[in-house]
Protein backbone atom coordinates (compact mmCIF):
# COMPACT_ATOMS: atom_id res chain seq x y z
CA UNK A 1 0.00 0.00 0.00
CA UNK A 2 1.57 3.38 -1.08
CA UNK A 3 -0.22 6.70 0.27
CA UNK A 4 0.02 10.17 -1.60
CA UNK A 5 -0.59 13.50 0.11
CA UNK A 6 -1.18 16.81 -1.84
CA UNK A 7 -1.12 19.50 0.92
CA UNK A 8 -2.80 22.20 -1.36
CA UNK A 9 -3.56 25.65 -0.48
CA UNK A 10 -7.50 25.12 -0.30
CA UNK A 11 -7.64 21.08 -0.09
CA UNK A 12 -5.89 18.22 0.70
CA UNK A 13 -6.29 15.24 -1.36
CA UNK A 14 -5.11 11.53 -0.02
CA UNK A 15 -4.39 8.85 -2.51
CA UNK A 16 -3.92 5.31 -1.49
CA UNK A 17 -2.96 2.77 -4.38
CA UNK A 18 -1.76 -0.71 -4.44
CA UNK A 19 -0.23 -2.02 -7.82
CA UNK A 20 -2.86 -2.91 -10.38
CA UNK A 21 -6.04 -1.99 -8.50
CA UNK A 22 -7.78 2.11 -8.93
CA UNK A 23 -6.72 4.69 -6.49
CA UNK A 24 -8.71 5.26 -3.43
CA UNK A 25 -9.11 8.67 -2.74
CA UNK A 26 -10.35 11.12 -0.28
CA UNK A 27 -10.54 15.06 0.21
CA UNK A 28 -10.55 17.58 2.86
CA UNK A 29 -10.43 21.39 3.48
CA UNK A 30 -6.97 22.05 4.41
CA UNK A 31 -7.89 24.39 7.64
CA UNK A 32 -9.57 21.49 8.94
CA UNK A 33 -7.87 19.37 8.15
CA UNK A 34 -5.11 21.13 9.88
CA UNK A 35 -6.58 21.67 12.90
CA UNK A 36 -8.01 18.38 13.39
CA UNK A 37 -4.42 16.24 12.70
CA UNK A 38 -1.77 18.46 12.93
CA UNK A 39 -0.26 19.84 16.18
CA UNK A 40 3.25 21.42 17.11
CA UNK A 41 5.86 19.26 18.51
CA UNK A 42 9.05 21.17 19.33
CA UNK A 43 8.04 24.57 17.77
CA UNK A 44 7.26 22.73 14.01
CA UNK A 45 4.15 21.74 12.75
CA UNK A 46 3.87 18.52 12.60
CA UNK A 47 0.44 16.60 10.87
CA UNK A 48 -0.24 12.84 12.23
CA UNK A 49 -2.32 10.94 9.47
CA UNK A 50 -2.97 7.90 11.44
CA UNK A 51 -6.88 8.24 11.55
CA UNK A 52 -7.24 9.78 8.09
CA UNK A 53 -7.51 6.31 6.77
CA UNK A 54 -3.19 6.72 5.69
CA UNK A 55 -1.85 3.44 6.45
CA UNK A 56 0.62 2.93 10.08
CA UNK A 57 2.04 5.75 11.60
CA UNK A 58 3.55 7.28 8.47
CA UNK A 59 4.91 4.52 6.48
CA UNK A 60 5.18 4.62 2.82
CA UNK A 61 3.55 7.82 2.91
CA UNK A 62 4.99 10.47 0.42
CA UNK A 63 3.81 14.22 0.53
CA UNK A 64 4.11 16.87 -1.75
CA UNK A 65 1.80 20.25 -2.39
CA UNK A 66 2.22 23.80 -0.34
CA UNK A 67 2.35 23.12 2.62
CA UNK A 68 5.04 20.98 2.14
CA UNK A 69 7.82 22.97 3.95
CA UNK A 70 6.24 24.73 6.52
CA UNK A 71 3.99 21.13 7.93
CA UNK A 72 5.92 18.55 8.36
CA UNK A 73 4.16 14.78 7.76
CA UNK A 74 5.12 12.37 10.17
CA UNK A 75 7.50 9.93 8.37
CA UNK A 76 6.68 11.12 4.84
CA UNK A 77 9.30 11.67 2.21
CA UNK A 78 8.84 14.94 0.20
CA UNK A 79 8.98 15.37 -3.16
CA UNK A 80 7.90 18.79 -5.68
CA UNK A 81 4.96 19.57 -6.89
CA UNK A 82 5.04 19.68 -10.63
CA UNK A 83 6.54 16.70 -10.44
CA UNK A 84 4.11 14.91 -8.38
CA UNK A 85 1.98 16.53 -10.87
CA UNK A 86 3.48 15.31 -13.81
CA UNK A 87 4.07 11.43 -12.34
CA UNK A 88 0.18 11.63 -11.25
CA UNK A 89 -0.45 13.04 -15.49
CA UNK A 90 1.59 10.39 -16.66
CA UNK A 91 -0.12 7.24 -15.06
CA UNK A 92 -3.81 8.96 -15.40
CA UNK A 93 -3.60 9.54 -19.23
CA UNK A 94 -0.46 7.06 -20.50
CA UNK A 95 0.64 9.87 -22.08
CA UNK A 96 4.46 10.34 -22.51
CA UNK A 97 4.80 13.43 -24.54
CA UNK A 98 2.54 16.35 -23.53
CA UNK A 99 2.48 20.36 -21.77
CA UNK A 100 1.22 19.68 -18.48
CA UNK A 101 -1.33 22.65 -17.50
CA UNK A 102 -1.90 22.58 -13.68
CA UNK A 103 -4.24 25.09 -12.44
CA UNK A 104 -4.60 24.95 -8.55
CA UNK A 105 -5.89 26.65 -5.75
CA UNK A 106 -3.31 29.85 -5.88
CA UNK A 107 -0.30 28.10 -8.43
CA UNK A 108 -0.71 28.21 -12.21
CA UNK A 109 1.80 25.46 -13.53
CA UNK A 110 3.01 24.55 -17.12
CA UNK A 111 5.48 21.77 -17.65
CA UNK A 112 6.94 20.46 -20.75
CA UNK A 113 6.91 16.77 -20.92
CA UNK A 114 8.90 14.70 -23.60
CA UNK A 115 9.64 10.42 -23.44
CA UNK A 116 8.31 11.16 -19.68
CA UNK A 117 10.57 13.70 -18.54
CA UNK A 118 10.00 16.94 -17.42
CA UNK A 119 12.37 18.91 -19.73
CA UNK A 120 11.01 22.62 -18.83
CA UNK A 121 8.60 24.29 -16.68
CA UNK A 122 6.90 27.76 -15.80
CA UNK A 123 4.87 28.55 -12.84
CA UNK A 124 3.21 32.15 -11.79
CA UNK A 125 5.23 34.05 -9.33
CA UNK A 126 3.97 36.85 -7.62
CA UNK A 127 0.33 36.51 -8.28
CA UNK A 128 -2.60 34.34 -8.11
CA UNK A 129 -4.54 35.68 -10.16
CA UNK A 130 -4.87 32.51 -12.58
CA UNK A 131 -6.09 29.95 -10.23
CA UNK A 132 -8.47 28.32 -8.26
CA UNK A 133 -9.05 30.79 -5.44
CA UNK A 134 -9.85 33.87 -8.36
CA UNK A 135 -12.89 31.61 -9.62
CA UNK A 136 -14.08 31.15 -6.30
CA UNK A 137 -13.65 34.91 -5.20
CA UNK A 138 -15.21 35.87 -9.07
CA UNK A 139 -18.31 33.33 -8.56
CA UNK A 140 -18.72 34.57 -4.94
CA UNK A 141 -19.25 38.09 -6.26
CA UNK A 142 -21.49 36.61 -8.97
CA UNK A 143 -23.51 34.75 -6.32
CA UNK A 144 -23.08 32.04 -8.67
CA UNK A 145 -21.69 28.37 -7.99
CA UNK A 146 -18.46 27.13 -9.41
CA UNK A 147 -20.38 24.63 -11.20
CA UNK A 148 -22.43 27.28 -12.79
CA UNK A 149 -19.20 29.59 -13.62
CA UNK A 150 -17.52 26.66 -15.32
CA UNK A 151 -20.76 26.55 -17.96
CA UNK A 152 -20.20 29.63 -19.70
CA UNK A 153 -17.68 30.52 -22.48
CA UNK A 154 -19.33 32.21 -25.28
CA UNK A 155 -19.73 36.01 -25.75
CA UNK A 156 -17.64 37.03 -23.10
CA UNK A 157 -17.42 40.14 -21.56
CA UNK A 158 -13.70 41.88 -21.92
CA UNK A 159 -12.27 41.92 -18.10
CA UNK A 160 -9.21 44.30 -18.32
CA UNK A 161 -7.68 44.59 -14.96
CA UNK A 162 -4.29 41.97 -14.21
CA UNK A 163 -5.50 41.76 -10.70
CA UNK A 164 -7.89 39.45 -8.73
CA UNK A 165 -9.05 42.12 -6.26
CA UNK A 166 -9.48 44.63 -8.70
CA UNK A 167 -10.44 41.89 -11.43
CA UNK A 168 -13.63 41.71 -8.80
CA UNK A 169 -14.55 45.54 -8.59
CA UNK A 170 -14.53 45.32 -12.40
CA UNK A 171 -16.79 42.76 -12.24
CA UNK A 172 -18.92 43.98 -10.22
CA UNK A 173 -19.08 47.37 -12.38
CA UNK A 174 -20.09 45.83 -15.43
CA UNK A 175 -23.67 43.90 -13.12
CA UNK A 176 -24.35 47.53 -12.73
CA UNK A 177 -23.79 47.90 -16.65
CA UNK A 178 -26.34 45.22 -16.84
CA UNK A 179 -24.30 42.33 -18.30
CA UNK A 180 -25.73 39.13 -18.34
CA UNK A 181 -24.62 36.11 -15.86
CA UNK A 182 -23.40 34.01 -18.57
CA UNK A 183 -21.97 36.45 -20.03
CA UNK A 184 -19.89 37.67 -16.94
CA UNK A 185 -19.14 34.25 -16.41
CA UNK A 186 -17.78 33.58 -19.59
CA UNK A 187 -15.80 36.78 -19.01
CA UNK A 188 -13.87 35.32 -16.11
CA UNK A 189 -13.18 32.11 -17.99
CA UNK A 190 -11.43 34.00 -20.92
CA UNK A 191 -9.62 36.07 -18.42
CA UNK A 192 -7.88 33.08 -16.98
CA UNK A 193 -7.12 31.41 -19.94
CA UNK A 194 -5.56 34.91 -21.23
CA UNK A 195 -3.26 34.95 -17.59
CA UNK A 196 -1.88 31.42 -18.57
CA UNK A 197 -1.41 31.82 -22.69
CA UNK A 198 2.01 33.23 -22.09
CA UNK A 199 3.39 30.32 -20.30
CA UNK A 200 1.34 27.76 -22.68
CA UNK A 201 2.66 29.11 -25.72
CA UNK A 202 5.86 28.81 -24.78
CA UNK A 203 5.68 25.25 -23.59
CA UNK A 204 3.11 24.26 -26.07
CA UNK A 205 2.76 20.30 -27.47
CA UNK A 206 0.11 18.65 -29.82
CA UNK A 207 -1.65 17.59 -26.35
CA UNK A 208 -1.97 19.48 -23.08
CA UNK A 209 -2.74 17.33 -19.87
CA UNK A 210 -5.00 19.57 -17.62
CA UNK A 211 -4.99 18.89 -13.79
CA UNK A 212 -5.43 20.59 -10.74
CA UNK A 213 -9.33 21.47 -9.19
CA UNK A 214 -9.66 24.00 -12.35
CA UNK A 215 -9.89 21.16 -14.95
CA UNK A 216 -13.27 20.81 -13.39
CA UNK A 217 -14.72 23.58 -15.66
CA UNK A 218 -15.74 22.64 -18.82
CA UNK A 219 -15.24 26.17 -20.07
CA UNK A 220 -11.92 26.54 -19.70
CA UNK A 221 -11.25 23.20 -21.49
CA UNK A 222 -13.50 24.18 -24.39
CA UNK A 223 -11.37 27.52 -24.32
CA UNK A 224 -8.16 26.24 -24.19
CA UNK A 225 -8.89 23.71 -26.68
CA UNK A 226 -10.02 26.46 -29.30
CA UNK A 227 -7.34 28.88 -28.61
CA UNK A 228 -4.18 26.70 -28.70
CA UNK A 229 -5.76 23.98 -31.14
CA UNK A 230 -3.99 21.48 -28.98
CA UNK A 231 -5.93 18.35 -27.85
CA UNK A 232 -7.19 18.76 -24.28
CA UNK A 233 -6.90 15.89 -22.06
CA UNK A 234 -8.15 15.85 -18.32
CA UNK A 235 -7.85 12.93 -16.46
CA UNK A 236 -10.92 11.70 -14.31
CA UNK A 237 -9.93 13.08 -10.70
CA UNK A 238 -7.92 15.66 -12.20
CA UNK A 239 -7.17 17.32 -8.76
CA UNK A 240 -6.03 14.23 -7.33
CA UNK A 241 -3.37 14.18 -9.91
CA UNK A 242 -0.46 15.42 -7.36
CA UNK A 243 -1.48 13.08 -4.60
CA UNK A 244 -1.55 10.03 -7.01
CA UNK A 245 1.82 11.10 -8.51
CA UNK A 246 3.23 11.13 -4.80
CA UNK A 247 1.78 7.17 -5.09
CA UNK A 248 3.76 6.71 -8.44
CA UNK A 249 6.96 7.86 -7.53
CA UNK A 250 7.40 5.65 -4.11
CA UNK A 251 6.13 3.19 -6.69
CA UNK A 252 9.02 3.76 -8.60
CA UNK B 1 37.55 61.05 5.44
CA UNK B 2 34.65 62.42 3.32
CA UNK B 3 32.47 59.32 2.51
CA UNK B 4 30.91 59.11 -1.29
CA UNK B 5 27.14 56.81 -1.37
CA UNK B 6 27.50 54.77 -4.81
CA UNK B 7 24.28 53.12 -6.29
CA UNK B 8 25.93 51.23 -8.63
CA UNK B 9 29.67 50.58 -9.23
CA UNK B 10 31.34 53.62 -10.88
CA UNK B 11 34.79 54.01 -11.10
CA UNK B 12 36.10 54.24 -7.30
CA UNK B 13 39.35 54.59 -8.64
CA UNK B 14 38.51 58.48 -8.36
CA UNK B 15 37.04 58.31 -4.91
CA UNK B 16 40.33 56.29 -3.32
CA UNK B 17 42.39 58.58 -5.25
CA UNK B 18 40.68 61.74 -3.85
CA UNK B 19 40.91 60.14 -0.46
CA UNK B 20 37.20 60.04 -0.14
CA UNK B 21 35.68 56.45 0.70
CA UNK B 22 32.89 54.73 -1.46
CA UNK B 23 30.25 53.32 -0.07
CA UNK B 24 27.97 51.11 -1.89
CA UNK B 25 24.73 52.13 -0.61
CA UNK B 26 23.21 48.53 -1.75
CA UNK B 27 25.33 46.72 0.73
CA UNK B 28 24.83 49.16 3.90
CA UNK B 29 21.10 48.73 3.45
CA UNK B 30 21.21 44.50 2.46
CA UNK B 31 22.78 43.76 5.84
CA UNK B 32 21.56 46.73 7.88
CA UNK B 33 19.84 45.40 11.14
CA UNK B 34 16.37 45.36 9.48
CA UNK B 35 16.33 46.23 5.63
CA UNK B 36 12.12 45.58 5.50
CA UNK B 37 11.82 48.28 7.65
CA UNK B 38 13.96 50.43 5.82
CA UNK B 39 12.07 49.66 2.23
CA UNK B 40 8.55 50.47 4.64
CA UNK B 41 10.06 54.15 5.55
CA UNK B 42 10.57 54.62 2.04
CA UNK B 43 6.89 53.78 1.44
CA UNK B 44 5.65 55.90 4.52
CA UNK B 45 8.02 58.58 2.88
CA UNK B 46 5.93 58.35 -0.56
CA UNK B 47 7.50 55.99 -2.50
CA UNK B 48 5.16 53.76 -4.49
CA UNK B 49 4.57 50.02 -3.67
CA UNK B 50 4.88 48.92 -7.08
CA UNK B 51 8.94 49.73 -6.94
CA UNK B 52 12.07 48.21 -6.70
CA UNK B 53 12.77 47.90 -3.14
CA UNK B 54 16.35 48.18 -3.62
CA UNK B 55 15.70 51.84 -4.47
CA UNK B 56 13.46 52.22 -1.53
CA UNK B 57 16.15 50.96 0.92
CA UNK B 58 18.96 52.87 -0.76
CA UNK B 59 16.81 56.44 -0.02
CA UNK B 60 16.41 55.07 3.82
CA UNK B 61 19.92 54.57 3.91
CA UNK B 62 20.80 57.67 3.33
CA UNK B 63 18.26 59.95 5.06
CA UNK B 64 19.56 57.64 8.24
CA UNK B 65 23.43 57.62 7.48
CA UNK B 66 23.89 61.48 7.85
CA UNK B 67 27.32 60.94 7.14
CA UNK B 68 27.01 60.48 3.50
CA UNK B 69 26.41 63.54 2.09
CA UNK B 70 27.90 63.21 -1.79
CA UNK B 71 26.53 60.60 -4.18
CA UNK B 72 27.80 59.66 -7.48
CA UNK B 73 24.70 59.42 -9.25
CA UNK B 74 25.03 56.89 -12.52
CA UNK B 75 22.53 58.56 -14.87
CA UNK B 76 23.20 56.71 -18.12
CA UNK B 77 24.00 52.26 -17.72
CA UNK B 78 21.59 52.13 -14.63
CA UNK B 79 17.78 52.96 -14.45
CA UNK B 80 15.26 55.51 -14.58
CA UNK B 81 14.22 54.74 -10.95
CA UNK B 82 18.09 56.05 -10.17
CA UNK B 83 17.41 59.11 -11.61
CA UNK B 84 14.02 60.38 -9.79
CA UNK B 85 15.98 58.41 -6.07
CA UNK B 86 19.09 61.02 -6.95
CA UNK B 87 16.31 63.98 -7.72
CA UNK B 88 14.91 63.06 -4.13
CA UNK B 89 18.03 63.09 -1.89
CA UNK B 90 19.36 66.06 -3.97
CA UNK B 91 16.57 67.90 -2.38
CA UNK B 92 16.73 66.40 1.11
CA UNK B 93 20.27 68.52 0.49
CA UNK B 94 22.66 65.19 -0.80
CA UNK B 95 25.47 66.89 -3.23
CA UNK B 96 24.92 64.48 -6.55
CA UNK B 97 28.17 64.23 -8.67
CA UNK B 98 26.91 62.46 -12.45
CA UNK B 99 28.58 59.55 -14.19
CA UNK B 100 27.14 58.45 -17.27
CA UNK B 101 27.92 55.15 -18.80
CA UNK B 102 27.51 55.85 -22.80
CA UNK B 103 24.72 53.23 -23.93
CA UNK B 104 27.52 52.36 -27.11
CA UNK B 105 30.50 52.06 -24.84
CA UNK B 106 32.12 54.74 -27.16
CA UNK B 107 35.75 55.08 -25.17
CA UNK B 108 35.89 59.41 -25.88
CA UNK B 109 32.85 59.46 -24.29
CA UNK B 110 33.81 57.43 -21.52
CA UNK B 111 36.93 58.78 -20.99
CA UNK B 112 35.09 62.39 -20.60
CA UNK B 113 32.83 61.71 -18.11
CA UNK B 114 35.64 60.26 -16.33
CA UNK B 115 37.68 63.48 -16.30
CA UNK B 116 34.34 65.47 -15.67
CA UNK B 117 33.95 63.15 -12.17
CA UNK B 118 38.14 63.09 -11.79
CA UNK B 119 37.17 67.30 -11.78
CA UNK B 120 34.43 67.18 -8.95
CA UNK B 121 37.43 65.26 -7.02
CA UNK B 122 40.42 67.46 -7.65
CA UNK B 123 42.53 64.52 -9.01
CA UNK B 124 44.70 63.70 -11.44
CA UNK B 125 45.38 60.77 -14.12
CA UNK B 126 48.63 60.25 -12.28
CA UNK B 127 46.50 59.48 -8.78
CA UNK B 128 43.85 57.63 -10.09
CA UNK B 129 46.08 55.33 -11.86
CA UNK B 130 48.20 55.23 -8.42
CA UNK B 131 44.69 53.92 -6.79
CA UNK B 132 44.01 51.73 -10.09
CA UNK B 133 47.28 49.86 -9.06
CA UNK B 134 46.38 49.75 -5.61
CA UNK B 135 43.35 48.57 -6.24
CA UNK B 136 44.01 45.89 -9.20
CA UNK B 137 46.55 44.09 -6.38
CA UNK B 138 42.93 43.41 -4.10
CA UNK B 139 41.25 42.28 -7.21
CA UNK B 140 43.46 40.00 -8.00
CA UNK B 141 42.93 38.57 -4.96
CA UNK B 142 39.44 38.03 -5.36
CA UNK B 143 39.88 36.59 -9.05
CA UNK B 144 41.71 33.97 -7.67
CA UNK B 145 39.12 33.56 -4.78
CA UNK B 146 36.17 32.81 -8.29
CA UNK B 147 39.18 30.64 -10.09
CA UNK B 148 39.20 28.46 -6.82
CA UNK B 149 35.34 28.41 -6.91
CA UNK B 150 34.65 26.99 -10.86
CA UNK B 151 37.93 25.17 -11.46
CA UNK B 152 38.71 23.70 -8.36
CA UNK B 153 35.42 23.66 -6.83
CA UNK B 154 36.57 24.91 -3.08
CA UNK B 155 34.59 27.84 -2.56
CA UNK B 156 30.64 28.45 -1.75
CA UNK B 157 28.40 30.23 -3.80
CA UNK B 158 27.88 32.58 -1.01
CA UNK B 159 31.68 33.79 0.00
CA UNK B 160 31.92 34.24 -4.01
CA UNK B 161 28.94 36.09 -4.20
CA UNK B 162 29.90 38.49 -0.88
CA UNK B 163 33.93 38.81 -2.01
CA UNK B 164 33.04 39.58 -5.43
CA UNK B 165 29.92 41.45 -4.29
CA UNK B 166 32.15 44.04 -1.78
CA UNK B 167 34.62 44.47 -4.38
CA UNK B 168 32.20 47.71 -5.38
CA UNK B 169 33.78 49.62 -2.82
CA UNK B 170 36.47 46.95 -0.79
CA UNK B 171 34.31 47.96 2.21
CA UNK B 172 35.35 51.46 2.16
CA UNK B 173 39.15 49.48 3.10
CA UNK B 174 40.72 48.38 0.19
CA UNK B 175 43.63 46.52 2.15
CA UNK B 176 41.70 45.23 5.85
CA UNK B 177 39.42 43.56 2.48
CA UNK B 178 42.54 42.27 1.07
CA UNK B 179 43.65 40.37 4.14
CA UNK B 180 39.91 38.90 4.50
CA UNK B 181 40.28 37.83 1.33
CA UNK B 182 43.66 36.46 1.92
CA UNK B 183 42.23 34.43 5.11
CA UNK B 184 39.51 32.76 2.96
CA UNK B 185 42.16 31.61 -0.16
CA UNK B 186 43.89 30.02 2.80
CA UNK B 187 40.95 28.26 3.71
CA UNK B 188 40.06 27.67 0.68
CA UNK B 189 42.98 25.83 -0.95
CA UNK B 190 43.23 23.62 2.63
CA UNK B 191 39.50 22.31 1.57
CA UNK B 192 39.00 19.05 0.22
CA UNK B 193 37.16 20.10 -3.55
CA UNK B 194 33.57 19.33 -3.48
CA UNK B 195 32.39 16.54 -5.96
CA UNK B 196 28.90 15.32 -7.37
CA UNK B 197 27.20 18.63 -7.56
CA UNK B 198 24.73 20.42 -9.79
CA UNK B 199 26.93 23.54 -11.39
CA UNK B 200 24.65 26.45 -11.68
CA UNK B 201 25.81 30.15 -13.27
CA UNK B 202 24.01 32.79 -11.64
CA UNK B 203 22.69 35.88 -13.82
CA UNK B 204 21.11 39.34 -13.59
CA UNK B 205 21.14 41.64 -10.19
CA UNK B 206 22.74 40.63 -6.56
CA UNK B 207 19.75 38.41 -5.01
CA UNK B 208 18.05 40.81 -2.54
CA UNK B 209 17.13 36.88 -0.56
CA UNK B 210 20.87 35.66 0.40
CA UNK B 211 19.39 32.68 1.63
CA UNK B 212 19.35 31.08 -1.95
CA UNK B 213 23.00 30.05 -1.63
CA UNK B 214 23.08 27.63 1.30
CA UNK B 215 19.44 26.47 0.09
CA UNK B 216 21.18 25.21 -3.10
CA UNK B 217 24.22 23.86 -1.55
CA UNK B 218 22.01 21.67 0.76
CA UNK B 219 20.14 20.39 -1.95
CA UNK B 220 23.49 19.52 -3.80
CA UNK B 221 23.67 22.07 -6.26
CA UNK B 222 26.08 25.40 -6.35
CA UNK B 223 26.36 28.72 -8.09
CA UNK B 224 29.67 28.66 -9.72
CA UNK B 225 29.37 31.73 -10.90
CA UNK B 226 27.91 34.84 -9.88
CA UNK B 227 27.91 37.01 -13.19
CA UNK B 228 27.20 40.85 -12.20
CA UNK B 229 29.07 40.12 -8.57
CA UNK B 230 32.10 39.06 -11.30
CA UNK B 231 32.13 41.98 -12.97
CA UNK B 232 32.26 44.25 -10.03
CA UNK B 233 35.86 42.72 -9.83
CA UNK B 234 36.89 43.99 -12.95
CA UNK B 235 37.95 40.62 -13.95
CA UNK B 236 38.99 41.42 -17.66
CA UNK B 237 43.08 42.85 -16.80
CA UNK B 238 44.23 45.91 -18.66
CA UNK B 239 46.24 48.61 -17.77
CA UNK B 240 44.10 51.17 -19.62
CA UNK B 241 41.22 52.53 -16.77
CA UNK B 242 39.03 53.78 -19.60
CA UNK B 243 39.00 50.39 -21.20
CA UNK B 244 38.65 48.54 -17.91
CA UNK B 245 35.27 50.54 -17.50
CA UNK B 246 34.34 49.84 -21.38
CA UNK B 247 35.03 45.89 -20.89
CA UNK B 248 33.10 46.13 -17.65
CA UNK B 249 29.63 44.23 -19.16
CA UNK B 250 26.89 45.48 -16.19
CA UNK B 251 25.76 49.21 -17.46
CA UNK B 252 25.95 48.34 -21.05
CA UNK B 253 23.46 46.47 -22.56
CA UNK B 254 21.89 43.18 -22.69
CA UNK B 255 23.82 41.86 -25.75
CA UNK B 256 27.32 42.62 -24.27
CA UNK B 257 26.10 41.09 -21.07
CA UNK B 258 25.59 38.17 -23.15
CA UNK B 259 28.64 37.96 -24.62
CA UNK B 260 30.19 37.32 -21.42
CA UNK B 261 27.67 35.34 -19.82
CA UNK B 262 28.56 32.43 -22.68
CA UNK B 263 31.83 32.72 -22.39
CA UNK B 264 31.67 31.81 -18.77
CA UNK B 265 28.76 29.01 -19.16
CA UNK B 266 31.29 27.02 -21.43
CA UNK B 267 34.30 27.64 -19.49
CA UNK B 268 32.83 26.80 -16.39
CA UNK B 269 30.70 23.55 -17.21
CA UNK B 270 27.46 25.38 -15.70
CA UNK B 271 24.67 22.52 -15.84
CA UNK B 272 21.82 25.57 -15.56
CA UNK B 273 21.56 29.22 -15.40
CA UNK B 274 19.08 31.18 -12.42
CA UNK B 275 18.27 34.22 -14.10
CA UNK B 276 17.15 36.62 -11.06
CA UNK B 277 15.15 39.74 -11.62
CA UNK B 278 13.91 42.21 -9.30
CA UNK B 279 10.39 42.81 -9.06
CA UNK B 280 9.35 46.12 -11.18
CA UNK B 281 12.56 46.27 -12.66
CA UNK B 282 12.61 46.78 -16.55
CA UNK B 283 15.36 43.80 -16.44
CA UNK B 284 12.49 41.47 -16.58
CA UNK B 285 11.84 41.97 -20.00
CA UNK B 286 15.11 41.60 -21.12
CA UNK B 287 14.30 38.09 -19.53
CA UNK B 288 13.05 36.99 -22.90
CA UNK B 289 16.15 37.78 -24.52
CA UNK B 290 18.08 36.02 -21.86
CA UNK B 291 16.06 32.58 -22.81
CA UNK B 292 16.10 33.10 -26.13
CA UNK B 293 20.20 33.26 -26.76
CA UNK B 294 20.79 30.76 -23.70
CA UNK B 295 20.44 26.89 -24.92
CA UNK B 296 21.09 25.61 -21.16
CA UNK B 297 17.78 25.50 -18.47
CA UNK B 298 16.70 28.86 -17.25
CA UNK B 299 15.08 29.38 -13.96
CA UNK B 300 13.87 33.08 -14.07
CA UNK B 301 13.37 33.93 -10.14
CA UNK B 302 12.03 37.18 -8.86
CA UNK B 303 12.39 38.78 -5.98
CA UNK B 304 10.55 41.78 -4.46
CA UNK B 305 11.29 42.53 -0.81
CA UNK B 306 14.10 41.38 1.88
CA UNK B 307 12.86 38.34 3.35
CA UNK B 308 13.41 34.40 3.63
CA UNK B 309 13.06 32.55 0.51
CA UNK B 310 9.52 32.06 0.01
CA UNK B 311 7.42 28.82 -1.00
CA UNK B 312 6.67 28.91 -4.07
CA UNK B 313 10.60 30.06 -4.86
CA UNK B 314 11.58 26.83 -2.92
CA UNK B 315 9.22 25.26 -4.78
CA UNK B 316 10.55 26.60 -8.22
CA UNK B 317 14.39 25.65 -6.89
CA UNK B 318 13.42 22.24 -6.23
CA UNK B 319 11.72 21.29 -9.16
CA UNK B 320 14.50 23.00 -11.64
CA UNK B 321 17.26 21.58 -9.31
CA UNK B 322 15.27 18.14 -9.94
CA UNK B 323 14.69 18.42 -13.41
CA UNK B 324 18.36 19.28 -14.00
CA UNK B 325 19.16 15.64 -12.82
Amino acid sequence: MFAGIDLGSRSVKIALMEKDRPPRLQKYDTMEFYRAHGKKVSGKFMLDVAGTGLPGAGAGITATGYGRHSVKVRGARVIPEIKAHMLGAIHLTSLADFTLLDLGGQDSKVALVRGGRMVDFMTNDKCAASTGRYLENMAAALNISLVELSRHYRSPVELASTCAIFGESELIGKVVEGYSIPALAAGVNHSIFKRILPMLNRLISKTIVFTGGVAYSEALRLIIAEKTGAQVVVPENPEYAGAIGCCVEAMR
Amino acid sequence: MSKAGITTTVPVEVIFAAGWVPVDLNNVFITGENPRVMVEEAELAGFPRNICAWIKGIYSTVIKNRDIRTIIAVTQGDCSNTHALMEILQMAGVEVVPFAFPYDRDPDLLRLQLEKMMSSFGVSWKTVQEAKDRLDRVRRKVWELDRLTWEEDRVGGWENHLYQISSSDFNGEPEKFAVEVDDLLEKARAAPPREGELRLGYIGVPPIVAELYPYLEERGARIVYNEVQRQFTMPFMTRDLVEQYRLYTYPYGIFFRLEDICREVARRKLDGIIHYAQSFCYRQIEDIIVRKKLDLPVLTLEGDIPSKLDARTRMRLDVFLDMLR
